[in-house]
């Protein structure tokens, strides 16, 4: 497992956690070699989880857009309607085996906190979850569900209130619990080994999208995007395609466009420093100060990203680019429009992003784009703007 | 100017435990910064710990974390840090503390330059893991910036060997899990345990004898400084209990009484507990 990726990553935490870590690595390396884990964890990814997830052909959305076909892989059909299930059961079942009492995690869009929640309550492991208060407004019906899972949502009152501050919270938790606690986070950032163990939980996507894409067309995809907040949907897509001559293309949040706004592009708009454990691009200022950054997505509203995305866009074998909130906003009404689906807003920016592209490429061109997730938490942002016409 | 590496050094060879003050920069007026620096050096605190503000800062409690924004909320830049370590170095030896990402971002070897060229002679990085400490050992040897590292009571004997040998200036030893602060919070994270700290003292001082150790994070009371020397420091870091009381806006003579116990029971004769 990579702790550095060029230089990137690393493990730039407080001496307190340091040994939990390590235990962690360990723990993770002997795991995914160990047969009982793997088959424990496949069993339950299956049954409970509803993987695999389908590939799914959106014939109206390509015949609307015009250009190359657009097919979705249907993560948004996943337990409890988003990816993070993936890392969260892999991460619980890790807790479990390392004897923690108590999980606690971090959520923006409240995806994160959900599948913790749900796998807390399947473990019987006491769950608290850290989350924006800003955050909590704005994704009221996850707060709901992850109550009614058992979980205790604590509400982070500092900072711009959304993801970042979470994460810190989080920290400081474990920081002060580290003896009894599992921290699970909940995508691809943070210190090692949490980068490239959530890239492990989240490859699943990519894998079953390789052996999908062969057996229905006997070939990678050409084209294969995913939204980038933290990076675990995008880099559990990339991951297994880094080998095929798949172009990779992850979407940043634009934000509001606004003249003064930041959005949420840290790879697009920011430059390399630390935060919370890695060194990774930054939205921050000329001091290293790190700035608050805006999107109407909740899951994607995060100033940093995880290490091996800012070492891929260095090498340049993955393209990112940005999707503002109204081109987010309209992607989602197309999908509803012509597709039947609502979708969750952080894919809303890849599948923007999708058309775009689609129309550029020759009609026998596919394209896949990860639906991360689905829009239920959603539909009251959504109404809170007018439809497109 | 005093190298507060050395005079740590010499106190403790000298027998004589110390006692440094953690205050963020920018969290008061500088004006008042310094009437308490002044005030605080009469009182015989050895030296100061400025804090730089960070817009993260993952090891502090609310105390400070509201000391950091506040100060970055008035717009406090790195250029107010040097003027104000310029003025404080005149009185007390003086360290920065921040956190990684602002020296990074100046570059490694252009902060400790400009930090040395204040005056202060060590620095202070929570999120800095040894394994990172490559870009400061130069600046180091140049400059006379020490790059004090932290070890905690979670910290196994191997690691805390390399720390220790590492260190420079002084260790900084942590007592408790946990964050900065007052303790005894009550949400999760500001409910720290405090850690046995007398046999990774002990071990410490068997590895490196002439090194100082001193243990912050929660430290407020007579008690807590008795408790830590009986165990082994050879002093203490006083911060949140301190800026809590610049944050209120506490008058100097408040702040003085605060520490003046603590500084008396630097002296104190030791009996067993
Ligand atoms: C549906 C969905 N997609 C994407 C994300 C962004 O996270 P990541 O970039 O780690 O996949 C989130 C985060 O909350 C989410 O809920």
């Amino acid at each position: 497992m990579p702790e550095w990726y060029g230089p990137y990553g690393g493990a730039y935490v407080p001496e307190t956690l340091v040994p939990a870590l390590r235990e962690l690595e360990v723990a993770w390396r002997s795991s995914r070699r160990d047969r009982a884990f793997r088959s424990e964890l496949e069993r339950l990814s299956h049954d409970w989880g509803g993987r695999p997830t389908p590939l799914y052909f959106a014939e109206n959305l390509t015949r609307e857009v015009g250009g190359a076909e657009i097919y979705l892989k249907r993560e948004d059909l996943l337990h409890g309607g988003a990816h993070k299930f993936n890392n969260a059961l892999g991460q619980g079942l890790l807790a479990k085996r390392l004897g923690k009492a108590r999980l606690i995690a971090e959520t923006g869009a409240g995806q994160h906190g959900v599948a913790t929640a749900m796998v807390g309550a399947k473990l019987a492991l006491p769950t608290e979850v850290y989350m924006g208060a800003v955050d909590m407004g704005r994704q009221r019906a996850n707060v709901q569900r992850m109550r009614l899972l058992g979980a205790q949502v604590r509400s982070v009152e500092h900072g711009a209130r959304t993801l970042k501050e979470a994460i810190n919270e989080a920290f400081r938790d474990w920081i002060t619990n580290v003896q009894t606690t599992y921290y699970l986070l909940g995508s691809a950032v943070g210190p090692h080994p949490f980068p490239s163990m959530v890239c492990d939980f989240q490859s699943v996507i990519g894998r079953e999208i390789l052996r999908q894409s062969r057996a229905r067309w006997g070939a990678p995809p050409d084209l294969a995007l995913a939204c980038v907040g933290g990076g675990s949907n995008a880099i559990g897509t990339f991951h297994p395609l880094l080998r095929t001559s798949t172009k990779l293309l992850g979407v940043e949040a634009g934000g509001s466009g606004g003249p003064t706004a930041v959005g949420s592009a840290s790879l697009t708009r920011g430059r390399p420093g630390v935060l919370q454990g890695m060194r990774t691009y930054l939205l921050q200022d000329a001091e290293g100060q790190v700035l608050e950054t805006d999107s109407i997505s909740a899951g994607l509203d995060y100033a940093g990203v995880g290490p091996e995305h800012a070492f891929l866009k260095d090498s340049g074998r993955v393209e990112y680019t940005a999707a503002t909130d109204t081109e987010a906003l309209s992607a989602f009404h197309a999908l509803a429009r012509t597709e039947g689906i609502l979708p969750a807003l952080e894919p809303c920016h890849a599948i923007a992003e999708a058309i775009r592209r689609a129309r550029e490429m020759p009609k026998d061109a596919r394209i896949v784009v990860t639906l991360s997730g689905r829009g239920d938490k959603d539909l009251e942002v959504v109404g809170a703007h007018a439809a497109p016409r | 100017m005093q190298h507060l590496g050395e005079v740590l050094a010499r106190r403790k060879a000298a027998g004589e435990a110390s006692l440094l003050v953690y205050a963020m920069a920018g969290s008061v007026p500088e004006e008042r910064f310094l009437s308490v620096v002044d005030a605080l050096s009469e009182a015989g605190v050895t030296g100061v710990e400025i804090g730089f503000p960070f817009s993260d800062p993952m090891a502090e409690g609310p105390v400070i974390q509201r000391a950091a924004s506040e100060a970055l909320r008035g717009g406090y830049h790195w250029a107010d840090l040097q003027r104000l370590l310029r003025a404080c170095a005149e009185r007390l030896p003086c360290a920065v503390m921040t956190y990684l990402n602002p020296i990074v971002q100046r570059g490694e070897a252009r902060a400790v330059e400009e930090i040395a060229a204040a005056g202060g002679s060590a620095l202070i990085l929570p999120d800095l893991p040894v394994e990172a400490l490559r870009p400061f050992r130069e600046a180091r040897r140049v400059h006379r910036v020490d790059t004090v590292l932290l070890a905690s009571p979670a910290t196994q004997e191997d690691r805390l060997a390399t720390l220790v040998r590492k260190s420079e200036g002084f260790l900084y030893l942590v007592s408790r899990f946990g964050t900065t602060g007052l303790g005894g919070g009550d949400t999760p994270s500001t409910r720290g345990r405090e850690g046995d700290l007398a046999p990774l003292l002990q071990r410490a001082h068997a590895i490196r004898p002439k090194l100082p150790v001193l243990v912050g994070f929660g430290v407020r009371t007579e008690d807590d400084v008795l408790r830590h020397r009986r165990a082994g420091a050879d002093g203490v870091i006083v911060g949140s209990a301190v800026q809590a009381l610049l944050s209120d806006g506490r008058p100097v003579a408040e702040v003085v009484e605060r520490v003046r116990p603590l500084v008396e029971a630097l002296h104190a004769p030791l009996l067993p507990a």
